[in-house]
C-alpha cells in the first residue's frame, strides 16, 4: 500500500512526514509518495529526505501532480496511487484568517477519497 | 428590441457582409494555427485592413476573426504540443497526452465542440448584457463614466498577471503616452516637442502593432525550429462528438467563467482558461487522469477559451472600457468611425450591437466546421518555424501601421514601442495595462473636464454610482495589501485557488525571463525617469491643460519608485541566508538541504542568464533589421524594401534554404502589389519614386 503526503518545509509539514514514516499508523513496509503542497516550492530530493528520515530510506519518492493547485494536486496523486490513506500537517488559522484565506488543508480534506490524517506540530495549540 | 435583432440578421444577409465575415473567419482560423499570434495579433492584422470599410464589414471582419481564433489555436496544442497561443496551453496538458495516445481526433473534436459552443454561449452572454445593462449604462452621467475609465485601467493593472505595483506603472505609463498630443480642454500640445507630427497624437494601431506584434515577433524570431514531429491524426471523430455531449455541464461552466473572466478588464483569454481548467479539476471527484488527457481538461478551457472574448465586448461596447487588449483596438476603431462606444451605442447604434452578436455566433460555428474539414491538410501550417514567418508579418504589421495616417513617423514609433514592448514582456511587465491606459488617457480627461465643469466643488463625488465605482477601486487593493501583509509574515501558501502552468513549463517563454535583473531595475528607473520628466514639463502647460498629465506624473513616479524601492531591495540585502525553518528532527539535515537547494539555485541562474542574453541578441538584432527596413522604405519605398529586406532576412537571420527565402519574397512581393487593388491599401513611397 501507499501512503501519501502533503508535503512542506514547515514543522507541520515535517511533522507529517515524520508521522508518515515512524508514527502510530505506519507501517514500515509501504510507499511513502512525497507531493509538494505548497506552490511555488521547490520538490525535495529524495536523498535529502532519506538523510533526514532515515526511516524512510529506500522506499520514499517524491512525485508532482499534473494540475495547478497544490490542493488538487495531492489528492490526485493520492488517487493515482490507490493510496491507503494521505498524511497532512496543520499550521494555526486565526478565525479571521480560516475566513478571508482558502486553505489547502480544507481543500485536501474535503478532495480526497481516502482517509486522511491530520497532525499538528509538537506544542501548537491542541497538539 | 428583437427587432433590431432580425433586422440585424437581416443585414447579415447582404453578400458583402458575409464575404467580410468568411474573409474574417479563415483569416482568424489561419492567426490561430501561427503559434504566438492569438487574437490580439488576430485584429492588429486585421484591423488596417478595415480602415477604408463602413463600419458594418469592418465589424464583421474583425468579429469572426475574433470568434475563431481560439479555435484553430488547438491544433497547434493538441498535435504538436506547442501552444498556437498561451491561452491555448491549458488545452495542451490534457490534449497534446491524449493525441500522444493516438486519439488526436478525439482530442480535436472535443475541442472544436467546445470552442464553438463557448462561442455561441457568449453571444448569447452579450445578447443578454444589452437588456440588463442598457437601463443600468443609461442612467450613467459623465461622473460614473469618469469613474468607470479609472475603473478600468486600475482594475487591468491589479488583475493582470504578475506584481500589482508593475501592473499599475504600465497603467500610468500608458495613460502617458494616451495624452501625447494636443489636449482636449484647451487645444495646448502636450509632450510633443514641437513636433507637428506628434501634436496629433499617437496612432492607437502603431501602439498595438508596437507593443504586442513587434514585440511578440522578437522575441519568438529565436525559436528555431519545432523539433517535433506532429502526432498523426488518428481516432474517429464520431467518438469525440458523442463524448462531447455528455460533458455538456463542463462546457456550459467553462463558458460561463470565460465570460465573467472577459467581462474584468485586464483578465484575459489565459487566465480565463486556467480558472476554468482549475474548477474543472476541483469538481471533479476522479482526479486521476486529469494531465493524462481527461476530456473535462479539453472542453471546459476551450470553452472559456472562446467565450472570454465574447465577455471582452460587453464592457467594451456598453461602457467603453476594453476588457482586454484585442477589445481595446475594436474599441480605438469604432472610434475612428465616430462611434462613441458607451450609453450612445446602446441608444443609437443598437443594430450595430447585433451584428457583432449574429457575427460572433456564425463565426463560431462556421469556425468550427472549418476546423473539422481542413485540420488534417492546416496542421502542416503549425510547424512552420516563425523565424520564417517573421518578415511576412512585419511587412503586413507596418504596412497597417501605416494605413491610419499615411505617415512614416508612425512607422518609426511602432519600431520604438516594439522595444519597449519588449522589455515590458522579457522583465513581467504586463502589457494589458498599458494599452488600455492608452486608450482610456482621453476619454478619462474629457469626463473629468465634464463632471467638474456640471457639479459644483466635490458635490459629484456622494452620487450613488460613483460611490458604488468607488468601493470597487478600493477593495481590490484593500485585499492586495491584505495578501501582501499575510504573506510578509512567512506564511507563503495563502491557499487560494490559482491555476499557473507547473513552472518548469512556464520557463520557456520570454515572459518575466528578466524579472529581477539588473534589465528590471532599469525598466523601473526608466519609467521613474519618464515621469519625472513629464512632470517637469508639465509646469509649462496652461492650468486645465496640466491637471492630467500632472496627476498622471505624479501617480507614475509614486508607482516606480515603489517598483524601484522593490527591484532595490534585494540588492542591499547580499544573499541573507533564510535561515533553516527546521526546528525539531535533524538541524544538521536541514542545513544542507538548504544549501544544495541554493546551489540548484545558482546553476539554475547561470542557464538562465545564458538564455537571457541569447534573447537579448536576438531581440536586439530584430529591431536592427526592422530599423534598417524603414531606412530602406524611406530610400526606394515599401515594395523595393520588402523585396531587398526578406530574402536577406530569412537567409541570414531565419538562416533557411535560398529556395525557401526566393519563394517567400517573390509570395510577398506579390500580394503586395495586389493589395492595393483589392482592398484600400496605401504604399509608402519612397524618396527614389
Amino acid at each position: 500500500m501507499t501512503v501519501v503526503v502533503a508535503y512542506a518545509d514547515t514543522p507541520p509539514g515535517q511533522r507529517a512526514v515524520a508521522t508518515a514514516a515512524t508514527g502510530e499508523w505506519a507501517r514500515a513496509d509501504e510507499r511513502v509518495v512525497l507531493v509538494p503542497a505548497v506552490r511555488g516550492e521547490q520538490c525535495p530530493d529524495v536523498a535529502e529526505v532519506e538523510r533526514r528520515w532515515p526511516a524512510l530510506a529506500g522506499r520514499v519518492e517524491v512525485v508532482r501532480g499534473d494540475v495547478g493547485d497544490p490542493g488538487d494536486a495531492v489528492v490526485q496523486v493520492a488517487q493515482r496511487h490507490d493510496a491507503r490513506m494521505v498524511v497532512l500537517g496543520l499550521r494555526h488559522r486565526s478565525a479571521v484568517g480560516k475566513l478571508v484565506f482558502g486553505s489547502t488543508a480544507q481543500r485536501i480534506l474535503l478532495g480526497a477519497t481516502c482517509p486522511v490524517l491530520t497532525v499538528k506540530p509538537d506544542g501548537a495549540p491542541g497538539a | 428590441m428583437t427587432d433590431a435583432a432580425f433586422s440585424a440578421l437581416a443585414s447579415l444577409a447582404d453578400p458583402s457582409l458575409l464575404i467580410m465575415l468568411v474573409v474574417g473567419v479563415l483569416a482568424g482560423l489561419v492567426i490561430g494555427l501561427i503559434p504566438g499570434l492569438g487574437g490580439t495579433g488576430a485584429v492588429a492584422i486585421l484591423l488596417p485592413v478595415t480602415f477604408g470599410m463602413d463600419p458594418e464589414p469592418a465589424l464583421a471582419m474583425l468579429i469572426g476573426a475574433l470568434a475563431v481564433v481560439h479555435t484553430s489555436d488547438t491544433v497547434a496544442a493538441v498535435l504538436l504540443g506547442a501552444p498556437g497561443s498561451a491561452s491555448a496551453s491549458v488545452t495542451m496538458l490534457d490534449g497534446y497526452s491524449m493525441a500522444r495516445r493516438g486519439q488526436a481526433k478525439r482530442a480535436l473534436s472535443l475541442a472544436f465542440l467546445s470552442s464553438m459552443a463557448g462561442g455561441l454561449i457568449g453571444a448569447v452572454g452579450l445578447t443578454l448584457a444589452i437588456p440588463l445593462a442598457r437601463p443600468l449604462v443609461l442612467s450613467f452621467g459623465s461622473p460614473e463614466l469618469f469613474m468607470l475609465t479609472i475603473l478600468g485601467v486600475s482594475l487591468a493593472a491589479v488583475l493582470s498577471r504578475g506584481n500589482v505595483v508593475k501592473g499599475l506603472t504600465a497603467g500610468f505609463l500608458g495613460l502617458l503616452l494616451g495624452l501625447v498630443g494636443s489636449s482636449p480642454t484647451t487645444a495646448e500640445e502636450r509632450f510633443s516637442f514641437g513636433s507637428l507630427f506628434l501634436s496629433d497624437g499617437v496612432s492607437l494601431v502603431a501602439v498595438a502593432l508596437g507593443v504586442f506584434g513587434l514585440a511578440e515577433i522578437a522575441s519568438r524570431v529565436g525559436q528555431r525550429k519545432v523539433t517535433e514531429e506532429p502526432v498523426t491524426l488518428t481516432g474517429g471523430w464520431a467518438s469525440g462528438i458523442r463524448e462531447w455531449l455528455t460533458h455538456w455541464t463542463q462546457v456550459v461552466r467553462g463558458a460561463l467563467i470565460g465570460i465573467w473572466a472577459g467581462v474584468l478588464p485586464g483578465v484575459g483569454a489565459t487566465a480565463g482558461t486556467w480558472l476554468a481548467y482549475g474548477q474543472a479539476v476541483a469538481t471533479a471527484k476522479d482526479k486521476r487522469k486529469f494531465g493524462k488527457g481527461d476530456p473535462r481538461g479539453i472542453v471546459g478551457p476551450e470553452s472559456a477559451n472562446n467565450s472570454v472574448e465574447a465577455g471582452d465586448l460587453i464592457p467594451t461596447f456598453l461602457f467603453g472600457i476594453p476588457g482586454g487588449v484585442p477589445s481595446a483596438m475594436l474599441l480605438g476603431m469604432l472610434l475612428t468611425y465616430g462611434i462613441q462606444p458607451g450609453p450612445s451605442i446602446v441608444s443609437e447604434h443598437l443594430d450595430l450591437m447585433y451584428l457583432i452578436i449574429w457575427a460572433f455566433a456564425i463565426a463560431s460555428v462556421a469556425g468550427a466546421f472549418l476546423c473539422f474539414l481542413a485540420t488534417g491538410s492546416l496542421a502542416r501550417l503549425t510547424k512552420v518555424p516563425f523565424a520564417v514567418l517573421g518578415p511576412g508579418l512585419l511587412v503586413v504589421m507596418l504596412l497597417g501601421a501605416f494605413q491610419e495616417g499615411g505617415q512614416l513617423g508612425d512607422l518609426w514609433v511602432m519600431v520604438a514601442l516594439g522595444v519597449v514592448g519588449f522589455f515590458l514582456k522579457a522583465t513581467g511587465m504586463p502589457r494589458a495595462p498599458f494599452l488600455i491606459g492608452f486608450v482610456l488617457a482621453i476619454p478619462m480627461e474629457r469626463y473629468y473636464y465634464l463632471t467638474t465643469n456640471l457639479y459644483d466643488g466635490a458635490g459629484w463625488m456622494t452620487r450613488p454610482g460613483v460611490l458604488a465605482f468607488a468601493a470597487v477601486l478600493v477593495l481590490p487593493v484593500l485585499w492586495s495589501l491584505l495578501r501582501k501583509a499575510r504573506t510578509a509574515t512567512g506564511r507563503a501558501d495563502d491557499g487560494h485557488r490559482d491555476e499557473h502552468p507547473v513552472e518548469e513549463r512556464a520557463e520557456v517563454d520570454l515572459e518575466g525571463s528578466m524579472a529581477g535583473t539588473p534589465w528590471s531595475l532599469g525598466v523601473a528607473a526608466v519609467a521613474a525617469a519618464v515621469f519625472a520628466g513629464a512632470l517637469w514639463m508639465s509646469g509649462s502647460f496652461s492650468e486645465e491643460a496640466a491637471l492630467m498629465p500632472r496627476l498622471v506624473a505624479v501617480g507614475g513616479l509614486v508607482t516606480a519608485g515603489l517598483l524601484l524601492w522593490q527591484e532595490l531591495r534585494p540588492r542591499f540585502q547580499p544573499q541573507a541566508d533564510p535561515e533553516p525553518t527546521v526546528h525539531d528532527e535533524a538541524p544538521s539535515g536541514g542545513s544542507t538541504l538548504v544549501a544544495t537547494r541554493v546551489e540548484q539555485r545558482t546553476v539554475a541562474q547561470e542557464a538562465r542568464a545564458a538564455v537571457r542574453n541569447r534573447d537579448l541578441a536576438i531581440g536586439a538584432r530584430t529591431f536592427a533589421a526592422m530599423a534598417t527596413f524603414l531606412v530602406l522604405v524611406m530610400v526606394g519605398g515599401y515594395l523595393a524594401a520588402t523585396l531587398v529586406f526578406t530574402p536577406v532576412f530569412l537567409l541570414y537571420v531565419a538562416r533557411t534554404r535560398p529556395r525557401t527565402a526566393v519563394v517567400h519574397t517573390l509570395v510577398l512581393g506579390l500580394v503586395l502589389l495586389s493589395l492595393p487593388s483589392l482592398l484600400p491599401v496605401e504604399l509608402p513611397l519612397g524618396a527614389l519614386q
